[in-house]
């Protein structure tokens, strides 16, 4: 039999508790859209906090950790630090964020203690991807933005714990100042170069696109990380300025990076549209859109605008982002246990028989269908249509763990 | 010479690409591949990506479908990144099964 490297595709046992919890999420968070009141809406509104919690912490976090635990070693060319770590980290991750969104709803003196299991799991996986790093000898471009935005999310958790702390009246800081550098550390410098480093090897891989420049990407990983520091010092110091030539940084830099999507994926030879490639397409759709809907909010100041920039940019942007990826990670996973050591003996599926179409498809149309309608619902202030948009979504979030376990459990 | 080029590029053949579907020679994947008066055959190959998960598993599928052949004593599989690989170097039913 072949020899399999475990380190370069680590026991799908052990990866899949975080995609399984996570895809449970997406379907509680588009569960929780129904109980929002439109006239409550506002960005530091408990019931938005918890639900940006429980969205950002239970599903894409939980996520992205999880496919972190296989595209580390794909990315870094080197095998994990100790792969069994990520044992701890989703359930610690999990009782962090349900108790965070608890605290939110319910009881705020619950938030610290919710915080602080978040902060060990996400430390033990930060330490975990720092220590494997140091074994790279020679970092490239997407290794470094890995580096950068793991020491992102390090300060932002160290931030969301002094938030959480202030949130429950046990220290006294100024949670509104704390709170920009804090979604700034974590949105911007931990999810989006994350997505911005890892992208550039995935979607070529997928799409077989070559002899691109990796510069606008550079420029891109600079101006962000430029960015979310000038954010996070305004944070700290009150230095209005200074914040918004951080926003301005971010915006600009989004456009380079998606500069660079666009050509990767004008030059694809793979030109098939499957639900990874439509997913992808419409998360960067939504990106555009978020940055137009945040640029409309500096010139207008309408509140709407900035939770509709919000609203796109998590439900479009990183949803669709993830649940594409998903599409493609997990067959992967199951295909390398399952199948591999049966290639040359038996016929084998490829990779693409194992994504079940009319459930993918629905997942696809329900969802996007939700998240048009909920950003029109925030625009217009719209009760019923909040209702609607949520109610395509939780459709959306169903076919998409039908789809989970169809590929988790093909044979 | 126990095997021509020829011969041995058709035993790798047999080896698919599960994520894109075709087998590695027609992807133009395989550069080259000699084998001597003693049976002992070099495949000189490369990949779609350096990120390529499946590279350590792909150089092994590649090394057993030699080994398959009668006459072959032992394979040996050299991953090269220059040239680098590109559509350009797939046949000509893969491009267009691809929409490139």
């Amino acid at each position: 039999m072949s020899s399999i490297s475990q380190d370069f595709a680590p026991p799908f046992k052990l990866i899949a508790p975080f995609f399984i919890l996570g895809s449970f999420f997406y379907l509680i968070s588009s569960l929780y859209i129904f109980s929002f009141n439109i006239e409550d809406l506002t960005f530091l509104n408990p019931e938005v906090l918890g639900f940006v919690h429980l969205f950002l912490l239970s599903f894409v976090m939980m996520t992205i950790f999880g496919a972190m635990a296989q595209l580390v070693p794909v990315v870094l060319e080197v095998g994990h630090f100790g792969v069994e770590l990520f044992y701890a980290i989703w359930p610690l991750l999990l009782i962090g964020s349900v108790l965070m969104v608890f605290g939110f709803l319910f009881s705020p003196a619950l938030l610290p203690y919710g915080g602080v299991i978040v902060l060990v799991s996400m430390m033990i996986f930060v330490m975990e991807i720092f220590m494997t790093i140091f074994k790279v000898e020679k970092l490239n471009l997407v290794m470094t933005s890995v580096l950068i935005s793991n020491t992102f999310l390090f300060f932002g958790i160290i931030f969301g714990l002094l938030i959480a702390l202030a949130y429950a009246g046990t220290i006294d800081l100024d949670i509104t100042s704390l709170l920009r550098g804090h979604v700034y550390l974590v949105v911007a410098g931990y999810i989006i170069i994350t997505i911005m480093g890892l992208s550039v090897v995935l979607v070529p891989m997928f799409t077989l696109s070559h002899g691109f420049s990796m510069r606008p990407l550079e420029i891109a990983i600079g101006l962000m990380t430029t960015g979310v520091v000038l954010v996070v010092i305004s944070s700290i110091f009150n230095i209005m300025i200074l914040e918004y030539l951080g926003y301005f940084l971010s915006a600009i830099s989004l456009g380079f990076y998606f500069y660079l999507i666009y050509i990767i994926y004008d030059t694809r030879p793979r030109k098939e549209n499957d639900v990874y490639a439509i997913s992808l397409m419409f998360s960067y759709i939504a990106m555009l859109v978020s940055i137009v809907l945040g640029v409309l909010y500096f010139i207008m100041g309408s509140e709407e605008l900035l939770l509709a920039c919000g609203w796109v940019l998590i439900y479009g942007f990183f949803a669709f982002l993830i649940t594409g990826h998903i599409y493609k990670i997990v067959p992967f996973l199951v295909w390398f246990e399952r199948f591999s050591p049966l290639v040359g003996k038996q016929k084998v599926p490829m990779l693409a028989d194992m994504v079940p179409y009319k459930s993918s498809q629905a997942q696809f149309i329900f969802s996007a269908l939700g998240v048009v309608i909920v950003t029109i619902a925030i625009l217009t202030k719209s009760d019923m249509l909040i209702g609607a948009g949520a109610s395509f979504l939780v459709v959306g979030a169903v076919a998409f763990i039908r789809s989970l376990f169809y590929m988790i459990n093909f044979e | 010479m126990v095997y021509t080029k020829e011969e041995i590029f058709s035993a790798i053949s047999t080896v698919i690409d599960p994520e894109v579907g075709f087998n590695l020679v027609e992807m133009g994947l395989i550069y080259d591949a000699e084998c001597d008066d003693e049976g002992n055959v070099k495949v000189t190959m490369t990949l779609s990506t350096k990120a390529c998960p499946l590279h350590q598993m792909i150089v092994s599928w590649v090394k057993e479908a030699v080994e398959k052949m009668p006459d072959v004593k032992e394979a040996e599989v050299e991953i090269v990144w220059e040239p680098v690989w590109n559509i350009s170097m797939a046949d000509d039913n893969v491009k267009k099964a691809l929409g490139a």
